[in-house]
């Protein structure tokens, strides 16, 4: 049996009269990589504050680590917010043994542990550097590494890949895998969908406070609906009478003067049957293929403004 | 709590174990002994200033130079006095070996005429065997003012006006006296129907130099001097008997009346602790202000660069209050303590100083009032503190705090025009009044806590205050909590609502 490290049961947030997170509840098991997605101000921040015991939900329970409040176990979790910061005056080494040793790395470990993260991560040069004269790439590194230093257990990564350029953000994945290979369970934030593509083992999606989605990305676009992509230079309308069919787009027109359609089909609908029609209909088609779901399609039709009912259905299909 | 003493000691190290703050402590001693040597020799190496008496009386000229004589043999027995001290062997001055009038005293006019009697030679003469070994030799002090004669073209004044008016390119540094390097500092005019009458017309004193009134001063005493004379004459007083009379320095020795029979002269001791609750008062609103400004700079940056959300993820916000107040209030404290202890280490080695040394240290550390000073100074302290913290959980910029600051500013040194009055009448109404202000509390309490003020007042006033101080860092704590992590900045109107209640 899978254990949990991390569950929240209707978890409530209120300011005044707006509800930024709105009765959410999501498990996290022990090892896994969880996604935490979801558009600006969906409530993404505002649930770490309260998962790490920052601020006070306003109803529902959380347990982390099988402790009811953050505030006993805060030691073995690792924290990186969305908006980081350093204090200028001092030094990278000094920066990452003061948080280790702050949650409860003792001092000289802490130090020892420091060098040797550095050192792996190639900035031992810098250990003696103050943090105002490192780039904000290295700053970042050393934010990143002063989180994992006391080995955490339970890592929660905001935003970790903002600001970063694709030769650190290729870092980051790889240090997050290694991370997870030694058996440590992360949970990141981000709208940035290939990391979260490439790297969860499931995800969640929220929007307005509220989950819209639970699972892996296999579950994702199994319950999203099926899409067709085809090109003709015939008109496409006979296919709108098509079993199964729910909605033609047309995406343009291509260089050899064709138009290419996305066909979105009712879930369970049979694309052999749209094909068929169109063989009947005499459409002469030059393309013709089943598009799987990109979790950046799933994104925007989960996340998007309003709930609408295919995102019900899908967060039915995810409960 | 082992993280807030963490946290306490990251702001004391950043602080105190910066350069600048290294530097400072190094810089400021030698800066201090800088200042002093070259006001000294300034001093020292500043010219006579000179001056010209036109008297149509021909009568007052004479007061005039008596009055300067009289000044600068007060001057070389102070300066003689102060030498003796340092050059003297110790032994020498504990065991009143040096014989009067050449050992330090008071300089009455007996003791002046005597000393000047026998002269600078013989005063060497009787100092010699008693002098430390490589003691350099007297110097002394040069002469502050200087009488010149008029020019020649003043002395053909017909009147008053006249003579300013000749005498205008002098002090103007337009022309100088014959022989004089500087430029003419003065000029005295004295009317032909000078005297005591009321109707009498006044002297003139011309200068450019306004902010210097020393000399000023002197010809003022020497005609007052001079009329006193005429009327003792015109009384039948001889004028023997007139310098007799100016002569007398009445005795009077202060007592204390709250210390035991035998004890109660005033001493060096009585003095110092008497200075004490005012200098303590003084030092607290340095700290204050000092440790305030470090508070709101410190937690605007936490708060600005987003440290504070790692921070709070490691540690309570309680937790961080505590380490934040804790690590600058022992910032606040090191310096005043370096001061002190530095200032009686000097105070010992300097030669003569030991006394004063001793006796300062017995006042602060040899009675229970340090540690009434330390609980004031700390409840002080920790209800600004707290105040200021708060203000830099809700600021962004130091732009952003100005407009909480203001009225907080205000606050704090509200009491300064009070103080001096509880320092003079510390059992007064208005040291009371001051005394059951919460706030103030701590100020009127040290600034009092040495003339023994009623017990019940200083008990009640004190659990008020503590209540107060209870009540606030609620309520501060509660500010600090709902806005460190609001990414802007509240306005002046939301700081009832974030006190109010936890942001749930």
């Amino acid at each position: 049996m899978t254990e949990t490290v991390l569950s929240l049961e209707n978890v409530v947030k209120r300011y005044g009269g707006l509800a930024a997170v709105d009765g959410l509840s999501f498990a996290v098991a022990r090892g896994e990589i969880f996604g935490f997605l979801g558009p600006n101000g969906a409530g993404k921040t505002t649930t770490l504050r309260m998962i790490l015991g920052i601020i006070p939900p306003t109803a529902g329970r959380i347990t982390v680590l099988d402790s009811i409040s953050a505030i006993p176990v805060r030691h073995r979790l690792g924290y990186l917010p969305e908006e980081r910061g350093l204090y200028r005056k001092m030094r990278a080494a000094e920066t990452i043994a003061y948080f280790a040793h702050l949650r409860g790395v003792p001092a000289r470990a802490a130090k020892k542990k420091a060098h040797e993260l550095l050192e792996r991560f190639g900035l031992a040069d810098f250990a003696r550097a103050k943090n105002e004269a490192l780039s904000k790439g290295m700053a970042q590194k050393v934010q990143l590494l002063a989180t994992i230093a006391h080995e955490p257990e339970l890592l929660i990564l905001d935003e970790p890949f903002s600001g970063l350029d694709p030769i650190n953000q290729t870092t980051l994945e790889a240090l997050i895998r290694d991370l997870k290979a030694e058996g440590r369970t992360i949970i990141f934030s981000t709208h940035v969908m290939q990391h979260a593509e490439r790297l969860c083992d499931r995800f969640l999606i929220i929007a307005s406070g509220r989950k819209r989605f639970e699972g892996d990305l296999a579950a994702a676009r199994a319950a999203f609906p099926p899409r067709l992509l085809l090109r003709t230079r015939d008109p496409v309308d006979p296919l709108a009478a098509a079993p199964g069919v729910r909605e033609i787009v047309a995406l343009g027109e291509t260089t050899d003067g064709e138009r290419e359609y996305e066909i979105v089909l009712e879930r369970g609908a049979d694309p052999q049957l749209v094909l068929k029609a169109a063989f009947e209909a005499g459409i002469r088609l030059s393309s013709f293929e089943r598009a799987g779901a990109s979790l950046h399609d799933i994104f925007v039709a989960l996340a998007g403004e309003k709930e609408d009912e295919q995102a019900c259905a899908m967060k039915e299909a995810a409960e | 709590m082992k993280s807030a003493l963490l946290i306490a000691w990251r702001e004391y190290r950043q602080y105190i174990f910066s350069r600048g703050f290294l530097l400072f402590l190094v810089l400021f001693p030698l800066g201090v002994l800088f200042v002093g040597a070259t006001v000294g020799y300034l001093e020292r190496a500043k010219p006579a200033r000179s001056f010209v008496v036109f008297d149509e009386t021909g009568r007052y000229v004479d007061a005039i130079d008596a009055e300067l004589e009289r000044r600068r043999k007060r001057a070389i027995l102070s300066a003689w006095d102060a030498y003796v001290r340092l050059a003297a062997e110790p032994e020498a001055l504990e065991a009143a070996l040096i014989p009067e009038p050449f050992a330090p005293g008071p300089a009455n006019h007996a003791r002046v005429e005597a000393f000047f009697a026998a002269g600078l030679d013989a005063a060497a003469a009787a100092l010699a065997p008693y002098l430390r070994e490589n003691a350099p030799a007297f110097i002394e002090p040069r002469r502050q003012f200087e009488r010149l004669p008029l020019p020649e073209e003043a002395r053909a004044a017909k009147n008053l006006a006249d003579a300013a008016e000749r005498l205008r390119p002098y002090l103007l540094d337009e022309k100088r006296p014959p022989g004089a390097k500087e430029p003419l500092f003065a000029a005295v005019l004295i009317p032909a129907g000078f005297s005591r009458a009321p109707d009498a017309p006044s002297a003139e004193y011309w200068s450019r130099n306004l902010t210097d009134p020393a000399l000023e001063s002197v010809i003022a005493d020497a005609l007052d001097y001079a009329l006193q004379r005429e009327a003792a004459g015109d009384y039948g007083l001889s004028a023997a008997a007139l310098e007799e009379i100016a002569g007398i320095d009445a005795p009077l020795e202060s007592f204390r009346p709250d210390k035991a029979d035998g004890e109660a002269a005033l001493t060096l001791r009585d003095r110092i602790e008497t200075s004490l609750p005012a200098m303590m008062t003084y030092m607290l609103l340095v700290v204050v202000f000092g440790v305030g400004n470090l508070l709101l700079t410190n937690t605007i940056e936490e708060r600005s660069n987003k440290i504070v959300e790692v921070l709070l993820s490691s540690v309570t916000a309680g937790e961080l209050m505590m380490g934040k107040l804790v690590g600058i209030a022992a910032v606040g404290l090191t310096m005043p303590a370096i001061f002190v202890v530095g200032g009686l280490v000097m105070a010992f080695v300097a030669p003569g100083g030991n006394e004063f040394a001793a006796e300062a240290a017995g006042a602060l550390f040899g009675s229970h009032l340090i540690w009434v000073y330390l609980f004031y100074f700390f409840c002080a302290y920790a209800i600004f503190a707290m105040i200021f913290l708060a203000i830099g959980a809700m600021s962004n910029s130091l732009q952003d705090a100005q407009s909480f600051m203001g009225p907080v500013m205000l606050v704090v040194f509200l009491p300064l025009p009070f103080m001096f009055m509880v320092y003079q009448n510390p059992n007064g109404l208005i040291a009371s009044i001051l005394t059951w202000i919460p706030i103030y509390t701590p100020y009127a309490a040290m600034m009092r806590a040495a003339a023994g003020p009623p017990l019940w007042e200083i008990v009640g006033a004190t659990a008020l205050m503590l209540a107060f101080a209870i009540a606030l860092a609620r309520v501060m704590g509660r500010i600090f909590r709902n806005a460190i992590l609001q990414s802007a900045p509240p306005k002046a109107r939301d700081v009832w609502r974030l006190a109010k209640k936890e942001a749930r």
